[in-house]
């Protein structure tokens, strides 16, 4: 409790500080600034942007993490970080760059895109979109916080029991990664929810459900994903939290728990969640190869056909991830060939994308650099992971280095590729600037090779015997010029993600041209709007006449498109502080339970989030609305 | 939202007020009954130990069609999404279920 007072009396110092003292006009002072404007807002591309700038903090330190995982490994024997404090960087790399990087960045293109995509002023609970920012922060706080108080979790990012249990992992580590997770999940689930009930009502007149562009596709399902894959999470986090805390025996086998109960529910949430991560970048790519082929997408109801697919079958191939677990011939035979089924569907986008570009009119834009090179970067990660679902093969090549370079082929050739694609495609929408074309080339070549030079050659390490995980190796077997090689292309990548870091400072505070409309001669609703877009994104809800919405207006020759409704006042709704209180509640309460022995805190912090639930539940707020000649001016000032 | 929904359905909500809002009020008492019996059964020996997981769905299956039919409308028009999402959930549930169970 005293740690808080003085925290609460330290950020009401820096508020008056800042804003100039505290007297009379100090809260209507803190209610005009941007901090605050920033901090209720319920607006969907703020809200987008804040995920997207969270999910680059967590990005570069993970990355950083990575540099170092990679430095110890550079010769054998090295004794740079050593047994605990090597546990600790390689989980929280995993468990960083999976929830706290990959998510967000995607769930922020997402919440800046798909409304505009669809032709929505906003999502459909604007509320619950800050709520579920706010507690992906808190969560993601309160698992990088571990590394100040108590050590980081150390126990791989799949956390397996028994290894996660009391016995094996002392200390409050683990219990950071399953109260942050727990969090952070909550706040994922509240946006997959608030996405999928977006893309089902708050469709513009004539989008029907096979003219949504593919990112707003890829997005549908990978929220249905999250709708159904969470929950498996949620549970195992909440037994594992009973076995730490409180002494239940669920995964205690000397008790009459299960390990394995562990392992299923770990990886019917993960396997969905590698597809949550790579369907938003599949369907990133597709936008941006269609609209630099200047050709409609090849085949766009195969490609929705196969997202769907993908993501069904995603629930059914768990067990490939356990299948050295002993469960027996039979069910890994199923799950083996459910793994490969994926294979199709993935094929044909593979082949979709190709047929887009066959004949294209291609422009070799830094967007569409990212996404031709994701094409063969991918298709090597979706092989290997195919070889690797063979049952007796995987029991060669499980927990070895070869893993590691598959999914790492899949994660960062699919889904950061895809994330630096959408940046570029989609930063003049998000901030009204554009990102340095040049660097942006430098930053994919830098980037692609240093990747390439990194994890090629970690697939022999596997081959040749090296376990993942471990945190040095024996010299005169083989594997230091390999680990050599691997550590020299981490430079390539850490220059690509300084030129990145480089050119977002340059487009936000030293460039000062604004971004046109429409740069890339688009194909979707979101280039018909102004860059950045108004509040209220459409000043009246545009009328959709096909796919490619924008692309067809254009072909009949307009400027603009058809409106679906006349020009009226507009209801907006108001911002709220009540998702940063929940979320600060919830942060008390998490940090209360991992402090153990007592709880008062953690209830605490539990009661802070009830009372803030009670104040939303009562209160009477209808919003407020924007009036035609406000965006009449509005309307004035852009041309 | 909540604005277009009060708009589009006023005489709905005005013929089926009171009827609507003592079946909402039913529906809650019995749930909260059933939970209540749930942690009753098992924290007490009422019944016989082998009828208490029987017993325990039995509650919670009628927990799943209050759920649904009162408070998230399945009864009126216009929810193929819910079905269509239901349905699925159910089939992920079981198969990730039985999977567990079998092996």
């Amino acid at each position: 409790m005293g740690t808080l007072t003085i925290m609460v009396v330290v950020a009401l110092f820096l508020a008056a500080i800042v804003l100039g003292g505290y007297n009379k006009n100090f809260l209507e002072r803190v209610k005009g600034s941007t901090v605050w404007d920033w901090m209720t807002t319920v607006d969907h591309k703020k809200i987008g942007i804040m995920y997207f700038m969270s999910g680059i903090v967590f990005f570069l330190i993970g990355g950083l993490e990575a540099i170092l995982i990679r430095l110890q490994l550079m010769v054998p024997a090295n004794d740079l970080f050593v047994g605990d404090i090597y546990n600790q960087i390689l989980t929280m790399h995993g468990t960083t760059m999976i929830f706290l990087a990959a998510m967000p960045l995607l769930f922020g293109l997402m919440n800046v895109i798909v409304p505009l995509q669809i032709g929505a002023r906003d999502v459909a609970f604007p509320f619950l979109n800050s709520l579920g920012f706010w507690f992906f922060t808190a969560g993601g706080i309160i698992l990088n916080l571990s590394w100040f108080f108590g050590g980081a979790p150390d126990a791989g990012w799949t956390s397996y029991v028994s290894l996660a249990l009391n016995e094996y992992s002392p200390g409050p580590g683990v219990d950071y990664y399953v109260l942050g997770l727990q969090i952070s999940g909550i706040g994922s689930l509240i946006s997959g929810i608030n996405f999928l009930a977006t893309i089902i009502n708050m469709r513009t007149p004539g989008m029907t459900l096979l003219r949504m562009p593919l990112f707003t596709w890829t997005t549908f399902v990978a929220s249905a994903l999250l709708l159904f894959a969470m929950p498996a999470l949620t549970v195992g986090l909440l037994l594992l939290m009973f076995d730490r805390l409180f002494g239940a025996n669920f995964f205690d086998y000397t008790m009459g728990g299960s390990s394995v109960l562990w392992e299923h529910l770990f990886w019917i949430f993960g396997h969905p969640e590698v597809y949550i991560v790579i369907l938003p970048a599949f369907g990133i790519l597709s936008e941006i190869i269609s609209t630099f082929s200047k050709k409609r997408l090849f085949g766009y109801t195969s490609m929705v056909f196969a997202t769907v697919l993908i993501g069904f079958l995603g629930f059914m191939v768990w067990v490939h991830h356990m299948f050295t677990v002993g469960l027996g011939p039979v069910s890994n035979s199923i799950f083996a060939v459910a793994t490969m089924a994926i294979g199709v569907p993935t094929g044909i986008k593979v082949f979709n994308w190709l047929f887009t570009m066959w004949g294209g009119e291609i422009r070799f834009t830094t967007a569409m650099l990212w996404a031709v090179g994701f094409i063969p970067t991918f298709v090597v990660g979706g092989m290997t992971g195919v070889m690797l679902a063979v049952p007796p093969a995987d029991f060669q090549y499980h927990d070895s280095y070869f893993v590691v370079a598959h999914f790492h082929y899949v994660l960062v050739g699919g889904t950061v590729f895809g994330i630096f694609a959408a940046a570029f495609y989609w930063w003049p929408k998000m901030f009204g600037k554009m990102l340095h074309e040049g660097l942006g080339k430098f930053q994919f070549w830098t980037f692609f090779i240093g990747f390439h030079l990194t994890f090629f050659p970690q697939h022999f390490l596997g081959l040749f015997g090296m376990p993942r995980r471990v945190f040095t190796y024996q010299a005169n077997v083989g594997l230091e010029s390999i680990n050599m090689l691997s550590t020299i292309g981490v430079i390539g990548m850490t220059l690509g993600t300084l030129a990145f870091g480089i050119n977002i400072y340059r487009s936000l505070f030293i460039d000062k041209t604004k971004a046109p409309a429409d740069p890339w001669n688009g194909r979707t609703l979101e280039w018909a709007i102004s860059s950045p877009p108004p509040e209220y994104n459409f000043a009246q809800l545009p009328l959709v006449r096909g796919y490619d919405a924008l692309w067809v207006e254009k072909e009949a020759g307009k400027k603009e498109l058809t409106p679906a409704e006349p020009l009226g006042s507009i209801h907006m709704p108001s911002s709220s502080y009540l998702p940063l209180v929940m979320a600060i509640g919830v942060f008390i309460s998490g940090m209360g339970f991992i402090a153990r022995g007592d709880y008062s805190m953690g209830i605490f912090g539990l009661i802070i989030l009830g009372i803030a639930m009670f104040m939303r539940s009562f209160e009477v707020d209808h919003g407020y609305h924007i009036e035609p000649e406000e965006i009449e001016k509005d309307k004035g000032v852009d041309a | 939202m909540t604005e277009e929904q009060q708009n589009s359905s006023p005489q709905q909500e005005e013929s089926h007020k009171p009827d609507s809002t003592m079946k909402h009020i039913v529906s809650f008492a019995a749930m909260i009954v059933l939970t209540v019996a749930a942690f009753y059964i098992v924290m007490e020996d009422v019944v016989e130990p082998n009828m208490i997981l029987p017993l325990l769905l039995f509650f919670a299956s009628i927990q799943v069609v209050l759920q649904l039919f009162t408070f998230m409308h399945l009864n009126q028009k216009g929810t193929a999404y819910y079905t269509i999402f239901i349905f699925t959930g159910v089939i992920i549930a079981v198969v990730s279920a039985v999977g567990i169970i079998l092996m």
